[in-house]
């Protein structure tokens, strides 16, 4: 809420500058998120009055006045604007003044006549254009010489105060200074006398019947008649409402809107003339219609309250009026409405429609139940006091039953000190809920305390205690250590840090980085199609709507955004959530955490030594083999040849896990280069987090004391024979002296046979307890041979040799 | 004999002098001490003398032996030096030409700056907890005391999958799972994303916060605010740093605070808000089933973007979802 600082010391004036004013109120929890100048600085401005123009003997354009500034001899000046007149009141630049954007005003001569200052147009000092071509003309009881500054009120400053839902009863001027009475133990001083008399002489003519008095406990209307419908809004309350960013627009709703931020209740006025018949504050039929003054036609839902007339609905309650009672520059006769509606009839329903008014906004955080009588006295008075007019009785429907009375609520000493760490004698605790307009009722336990009818925000202990430490002052607290009992940190060592792996992955030349959540639906299905994703029912836009179900849409993006930028060596990876949807209910929801990294370009940067090399899908699944050996891995899992619809067909590999896939990688499928917007060969892979956190505890067992010998075999395959293919026979061979199989070169080419290739293995023999025997070795590797014939007709390029 | 054993050692000495290689140095020990040797040989003499001359003489041909040995080992080591010395004069190379690249790359800062938090509560005895980013109506909001109709749930600009399934706009709710499992006393921390619709020069869609929860029996706002003060100044690793606590509103805490520090980040010494906390509410405690008479929970939710952008000096908060290399890699 924005607010005029003067407006605001009219009713309070602590000993405060500007910034203490905001500092203070900040820390009292209503936080001031700016201050602004209402125009930008200049000086030596007066009220001037123009005596005499003459035209300017050189100059066509140009006229010579003199104008009176207060002072002994009138000042002779040039000026050029259309509007100038003897007998106007104008804003008088002086000789030294100086104007919005250092513009010095100095003695000069215009086509050779003196002109000693300027009179000034509207944007010239600063302010709003007022649509006037020429000067800005000031109202005839100006005070001449004085300062345009003081005159206009321009050093007031607008205090722009962000309150949180709770604090509805600071929606006003009048509840900001409640709340700086508080902590300043100023009283407030209301710039008005309430029951002023307003000449009720008439009978109010318009009849109102609530139908809902829990909805409506409390309905005020008076009608005012014969007003001089000419009048205009005082130039002091425009400009309060300006700089409380609310639009003039006309006398009679200018008062309301006045009333509205200076004491937080909502008002209506109805053009009296245009109403049919009785007025009825009830809930609206299904579908009724209505059209706001604004010109949007609503389709009413059951549960919204209205008022209506013998027409129909004039008004949503609460929440904004309609077009065909609306007041206009020719109303003669007004209705005033001043109400109290139920804040749960009205939360809600705004947004509903696609409204948030002033109004609204203050009825669905609650009114003080107790305000529309001073309220409409104070509306009567304002506009009385411009416009004139007879003033009917003032009509109440009431229903007091309904009215939001605040309870009492229990406040225990013992309590305040537990809650806040302090204790707060008995005395300061009263005089805080003094300073608050609480009633305080002392009783064995404590106190009983009954929040004042505009605090709708006090219903539990907590919230008075809350009070209290705002009172005190959040930072007078003591500093006081939590005290808990020690004890010793649960430390998982089967549980891997994935940082761990992280700090990895970085070390290894990838950056990490962190992507939205949510991804192109589209480019996702691309990249995707077999899973289904779950979407947003309200995205920011169209390309950030579908939940991503993996993290390569992320990856690639980054890609593209870097490569554009001529970053062209990347690797990447990313940790987070992927979102996969089993079936259409949404509750069998899988949230799964994932890595995910992806290569291109050249595999290092360029450098004397070292020729370019391109990142190739070895590369790449080196770093995720790194990443599995870290997690202990690397034994348990195999890479299956798989095609996955976003890696290309022959470089494409699940990794399975005991039968489950926990991963995949390969290099991205060439179709879908071009979709991703990506240059060169991207290598990609995922890995679910499970499956790399969870690490053994290792279990050592001896190391054999007897030699380890090495036989090493050449095998002659079919081309496309998976190389896993072959070490997996040669691996499910029992021995228990077999330690370890290495592949240590895979040939193709000369002296082979087309369609066929070599794959080198070396084989490491060892027993634990004793040295092998020649004869032993030889049997395994003769088995071996055997086996691998069998089963993957791999033929020895060399014949093997007994006991070499 | 004398006089022979001083030519064989001359001849030698004058044999060693020009010898450049190893093996060479191996010839000429074989010539004078191998086993036919001039030197050994001389020993044959022995036998020929009386057991009176036989040991001053035995001595004298050992000392010739012992010479011999000395000028070969003298050698030796010249010549071994003379090898290293060229074999380090051919192995040189320009140390100041640029090592092989290898490229190393660097964590983005938000998880710097979770990792910094987290290690910060953890070592302090704080466990770390995480749930889910789709998250239920339950959980995310009704259980933190904001019903359906509360204005408060204005101010969260949730982004919705159905009426009651949503992503997470704060992190808040996995004090609730915390809860729901366990029952006091607890000290957990909870980082992680969260989202909210809005999405300009200072918001983005999607964010980081660290949510904490202290469950205990005599926990007090006046420690809470001390324990937070404590954590920023241990963050920012400035003991100096001001703090500011101002009453504000959520929910789910009563009484509450926002949290600002003074910053020079921008020149002009302005608060700057840094996250939000308060005592949990009696009615998220009773949610739970935690009796609110005998437990008290401090809770407070750290924005880790705000916190980074303060301690690396980022002043666009945008940069750190855009992943422009040039960006990250200030980051190692």
């Amino acid at each position: 809420m924005k607010l005029s600082e003067n407006w605001l010391r009219e009713w309070i004036n602590p000993d405060w500058d500007t910034q203490t004013l905001a500092e203070e109120l900040s820390l009292a929890g209503l936080e001031v998120d700016g201050i602004d100048g209402v125009v930008a600085e200049f000086t030596n401005v007066v009220v001037g009055k123009v005596v005499s123009v003459e035209k300017h003997p050189d100059a066509n354009k140009l006229n010579i006045t003199t104008v009176d500034v207060g002072e002994l001899e009138p000042l002779q000046i040039v000026c050029g604007a259309k509007n100038v007149d003897a007998g106007i009141l104008v804003c008088c630049a002086k000789v030294g003044a100086v104007l919005p954007g250092n513009f010095k005003i100095k003695a000069a001569k215009l086509c050779g006549v003196d002109s000693n200052g300027m009179l000034c147009g509207a944007t010239e000092i600063g302010l709003a254009d007022n649509g006037v071509d020429g000067l800005y003309c000031l109202p005839s009881d100006a005070p001449i010489g004085m300062d345009i500054r003081q005159y206009l009120d321009l050093d007031d400053k607008v205090i722009d105060v962000d309150l949180t839902p709770n604090r509805a009863d600071c929606l006003s001027v009048e509840g900001i200074a409640r709340d700086i009475s508080a902590i300043s133990g100023l009283k407030v001083s209301q710039p008005f006398t309430n029951n002023v008399e307003v000449i009720k002489n008439g009978e109010c003519s318009q009849l109102v019947s609530v139908n809902e008095p829990v909805a409506c406990p409390k309905y005020l209307g008076c009608m005012v008649i014969n007003f001089d419908s000419s009048a205009k809004t005082p130039l002091w309350m425009k400009r309060r409402l300006e700089r409380s960013s609310v639009t003039p627009k006309n006398l009679i709703v200018d008062v309301t809107n006045y009333v509205l931020i200076e004491l937080g209740q909502p008002m209506h006025a109805y053009d009296a003339d245009k109403l049919t018949g009785n007025l009825q504050v009830r809930f609206a039929h299904d579908r009724e219609k209505m059209i706001t003054f604004d010109g949007k036609e609503l389709k009413l839902q059951k549960k919204s309250l209205v008022i209506a007339d013998d027409a129909g609905v004039i008004a949503l309650a609460g929440i904004m009026g309609g077009l065909s009672t609306a007041v206009s520059s020719d109303t003669k006769n007004i209705f005033f409405e001043c109400a109290n509606f139920n804040s749960s009839v009205i939360t809600g329903r705004a947004r509903q429609y696609g409204l948030h008014t002033d109004s609204s906004h203050r009825f669905e955080r609650g009114v003080d139940s107790f305000l529309p009588e001073r309220a409409m006295e104070r509306a009567l008075d304002l506009f009385t006091k411009v416009a004139g007019g007879k003033v009917s009785k003032i009509i109440a429907e009431v229903s007091e039953n309904n009215l939001y009375k605040p309870k009492e609520i229990q406040l225990r000493p013992e309590r305040i000190t537990k809650l806040l760490g302090v204790v707060i004698a008995d005395k300061r605790v009263e005089e805080i809920f003094n300073s608050l307009n609480f009633t305080i009722n002392k009783n064995s336990t404590g106190w009983g305390m009954i929040a004042p009818t505009y605090r709708y925000d006090m219903e539990i202990e907590a919230d008075l205690i809350e009070e209290i430490g705002r009172v005190f002052g959040y930072n007078n607290l003591p500093e006081i250590d939590i005290e808990a009992p020690l004890r010793l940190p649960k430390v998982t060592e089967s549980a891997q840090d994935l940082y761990l792996i992280k700090k990895h992955l970085a070390s290894q030349g990838f950056n990490e980085i962190i992507t939205y959540s949510f991804v192109e639906e589209g480019f996702q299905y691309k990249l995707m199609p077999s899973i289904s994703a779950i979407n947003l029912k309200n995205p920011i836009s169209d390309d950030m709507k579908s939940m991503r179900t993996t993290l390569f849409p992320g990856l690639l993006n980054t890609i593209a955004y870097n490569q554009n930028r001529q970053q062209v060596a990347l690797k990447l990876f990313e940790a987070g959530l992927v979102f996969i949807n089993q079936d259409d209910t949404l509750d069998n929801l899988v949230q799964e955490p994932m890595l995910s990294g992806a290569m291109v370009g050249n595999l290092e940067v360029s450098n004397w030594a070292q020729k370019n090399k391109m990142v190739d899908f070895y590369d790449l699944k080196a770093q995720v083999e790194a990443i599995l050996t870290i997690s202990d891995l690397i034994d348990e899992v195999s890479f299956v040849p798989q095609n996955i619809s976003i890696f290309h067909p022959g470089q494409s590999a699940a990794i399975i896990k005991n039968g489950e896939q926990i991963g995949s990688l390969g290099q991205l499928h060439p179709a879908l280069v071009k979709d991703a917007g990506v240059a060169g060969k991207v290598f990609m892979f995922d890995l679910k987090q499970s499956a790399i956190l969870a690490i053994k505890v290792p279990l050592a067992v001896a190391i054999s004391k007897f030699p380890a010998v090495q036989r090493d075999l050449a095998f002659i395959v079919e081309q496309d024979l998976p190389v896993q293919k072959l070490i997996d026979t040669l691996q499910n061979y029992p021995s228990s002296i077999l330690k370890t199989i290495e592949i240590f070169d895979v040939y193709q080419g000369d002296g082979l046979e087309k369609n066929k290739k070599s794959i080198a293995i070396s084989f490491r023999i060892q027993h634990e307890t004793r040295t092998l025997q020649d004869e032993e070795i030889d049997n395994l590797m003769l088995n071996l041979i055997n086996l691998a014939e069998e089963t993957v007709f791999a033929e020895l390029k060399y014949e093997y040799k007994i006991g070499k | 004999m004398q006089q022979q054993l001083q030519q064989i050692i001359a001849k030698a000495t004058k044999a060693l002098k020009p010898v450049v290689e190893l093996d060479l140095l191996d010839e000429i020990r074989v010539q004078y001490l191998g086993k036919k040797g001039e030197l050994t040989l001389m020993m044959r003499i022995l036998g020929k003398l009386s057991n009176e001359e036989r040991p001053k003489a035995g001595q004298i041909i050992n000392e010739a032996k012992q010479k011999v040995q000395n000028l070969l080992n003298d050698k030796k080591v010249q010549l071994e030096m003379a090898v290293l010395e060229k074999q380090l004069t051919e192995e040189s190379v320009d140390v100041t030409l640029p090592g092989r690249s290898i490229t190393v790359g660097g964590l983005h800062p938000v998880t710097r700056t979770l990792r910094r938090i987290e290690e910060i509560f953890f070592k302090a005895g704080f466990d770390i907890e995480t749930g889910p980013e789709i998250e239920d109506d339950w959980h995310n909001f009704e259980a933190l005391n904001i019903p359906k109709t509360h204005p408060a749930r204005a101010m969260h600009d949730t982004f919705y999958f159905d009426e009651s399934t949503v992503l997470r706009t704060h992190t808040s709710g996995v004090q609730i799972r915390a809860m729901e499992k366990k029952d006091g006393p607890m000290r957990i921390i909870a980082p992680g994303r969260v989202y909210r619709h809005d999405s300009d020069q200072t918001h983005t869609p999607m964010f980081h916060q660290v949510e904490g929860l202290i469950l205990e029996k005599n926990a007090s706002f006046a420690q809470l605010r001390t324990l937070i003060i404590d954590f920023l100044r241990k963050f920012f690793e400035d003991d100096d740093l001001k703090v500011r606590f101002r009453p504000s509103y959520f929910p789910f805490t009563e009484p509450s605070a926002e949290v600002d520090i003074a910053t020079n980040l921008f020149g002009d010494g302005r608060w700057i808000e840094v996250l939000g906390c308060g005592m949990v509410h009696p009615n998220v405690l009773k949610n739970v089933d935690v009796d609110a008479e005998k437990y008290t929970g401090l809770a407070f939710g750290l924005g880790v973007e705000r916190l980074a952008m303060l301690r690396y000096g980022v002043t666009d908060l945008r940069q750190f979802f855009e992943n422009d290399l040039r960006f990250l890699k200030q980051f190692k």
